[in-house]
């Protein structure tokens, strides 16, 4: 993923432009708003998967059958403002996951940061959603960046 | 007086188009094109999408002399289709509608065709032959819905021709349909193939996996040539579709046919279906390639009909869906 796409302009981090305040919320009902703090650091960096602890367990010991793991990855995309990361959130939430529910994602906007979390039962299935959201997120972006700033509400 | 800006992606055409009051004032668009022997896959094709949208509407706006204020509503095909590609166009749809605070409509891509061949063709309520890659049915409107008469029950014509291309690696610049249309022109032998009419309905699985063992044989052995078999195909599914359009033309006493659908550009088939409705004493229309094909302005023109109508998708309510029957749709818009 090219930095300049990641950084939705690169404007993070100056002066918000956009007339709404930072708040924290979902985009318009259509993603929970979160407590979620999946910020993965440095903008263009993507973190490593990880694997969630279970509720007072540790990384193994997810569910309940030793064969079956549950992937976790999260991802945070920053954006020049609140009301451009509920943009994205609003365009990129909508289409539903392909093979029922074997990988799941959830979009939660906080502040100006778009924070996807995925859980997926298989590896394989986790990376190619992985990569078309990145894909579908570039295009997003890309297009805030030419047919961009949002007109005053 | 709306004007509506439409996307459309649903296959390896991409288009974007603007309408105003029955207008078409842009209608840009490209296409995917495979090397001969192979057919376009919904991850490329998606790539593809995504590479051209925004110049297209760029080019769009700019052909329609308009700025994004001009735009009163962003339409998109909703469904049916592949399902990256149409994700691809979806997004984009979405951004700038949420970009400019414009009302979004998700469009039938079905129903995109039958207003398009509407508009154009003034026919008044005929019944429509829907014929592409994608799709193949036999539609009649009545109260408030397209109602499916007639239908493939596996493949969709264009899919049969365009796989039957890839056997005979046809090229498929500028479609592999138009290139079997040209070579079937100089055939001279009718090699006889399945006929599978089933009542209202067609089925095609057959007739391929048929043809091309046929070709495997016959061109080895110089029984037959390409052209020959090209115009055989042609001669067997156009017949067919010309019999279940009949048979729904008889069933609502109809005296208009309506062709729309990428294999409308066919001239053959026109031309069979001409011969059909004459002895009916029917009439026929047809569109050229512009609006045939997979274009944006045919979901713009669907979209001005909806919008006006006082229909509206909310952006929770946007996901793209494969499966979508001409029928779901209420089409409040006509009598």
């Amino acid at each position: 993923m090219q930095a300049a796409d990641a950084d939705a302009g690169g404007r993070a981090g100056g002066a918000d432009n956009s007339l709404e305040g930072q708040g924290q919320g979902g985009c318009g009902g259509l993603c929970s708003a979160g407590t979620e703090a999946a910020v993965a650091g440095a903008a263009p960096h993507v973190p490593r998967p990880q694997h969630a602890p279970g509720p007072g367990g540790d990384a193994l010991s997810t569910t309940g059958r030793p064969e079956t793991r549950i992937h976790i990855f999260a991802l945070g995309v920053p954006f020049p403002s609140h009301l451009e990361a509920e943009i994205a959130c609003a365009s990129l939430a909508p289409d539903r996951e392909p093979h029922g529910g074997i990988v799941e994602k959830q979009l939660t906007v906080t502040d100006s940061v778009l924070a996807i979390r995925w859980r997926a039962e298989n590896s394989r299935l986790l990376r190619i959603s992985i990569i078309n959201f990145l894909d579908q997120l570039s295009l997003v972006i890309r297009t805030m960046q030419r047919f961009g700033p949002p007109v005053s509400r | 007086m709306p004007t509506v800006l439409g996307f459309e992606g649903s296959a390896n055409k991409i288009g974007v188009g603007v309408v105003r009051d029955g207008a078409v004032l842009a209608n840009p668009r490209r296409t995917y094109v495979t090397p001969p022997g192979t057919g376009f896959l919904p991850g490329d094709t998606a790539r593809h999408h995504r590479a051209v949208i925004l110049d297209l509407l760029q080019e769009a706006l700019t052909e329609a002399g308009l700025t994004s204020q001009d735009i009163d509503c962003i339409a998109y095909t909703k469904g049916p289709g592949m399902g990256a590609p149409l994700v691809s166009v979806a997004v984009v749809a979405r951004t700038v509608a949420q970009l400019w605070n414009k009302p979004l409509l998700g469009v039938n891509h079905c129903i995109g065709h039958i207003e398009m061949g509407r508009l154009i063709t003034g026919a008044t309520s005929p019944t429509v032959l829907y014929v592409s890659g994608g799709n193949t049915q036999v539609i009649a409107y009545s109260e408030h819905r397209y109602r499916i008469f007639g239908e493939t029950i596996d493949i969709a014509v264009g899919n049969c021709l365009d796989r039957f291309a890839r056997v005979l690696k046809i090229s498929n610049d500028p479609s592999p349909g138009y290139n079997i249309e040209q070579m079937a022109k100089r055939g001279k032998k009718l090699v006889e193939l399945p006929y599978t009419v089933k009542g209202m309905d067609v089925s095609f699985s057959g007739i391929l996996s048929f043809i091309e063992d046929v070709a495997q044989r016959m061109l080895a052995t110089g029984e037959c040539t390409p052209e020959d078999l090209c115009f055989s195909l042609q001669e067997t599914v156009f017949a067919m579709l010309v019999e279940i359009t009949e048979r729904a033309m008889a069933h609502c006493g109809s005296q208009e046919a309506l062709i729309v659908g990428g294999v409308g550009c066919n001239l053959r088939l026109q031309e069979m279906m001409e011969t059909m409705c004459q002895e009916r004493g029917a009439r026929l229309f047809a569109t050229d390639e512009r609006f045939c094909i997979d274009n944006g302005a045919m979901i713009a023109q669907a979209g001005w009909e909806m919008f006006r109508a006082g229909h509206r998708t909310p952006l929770s309510d946007s996901g793209i869906t494969q499966r979508y029957r001409t029928d779901e749709v209420e089409v409040t818009w006509r009598d």
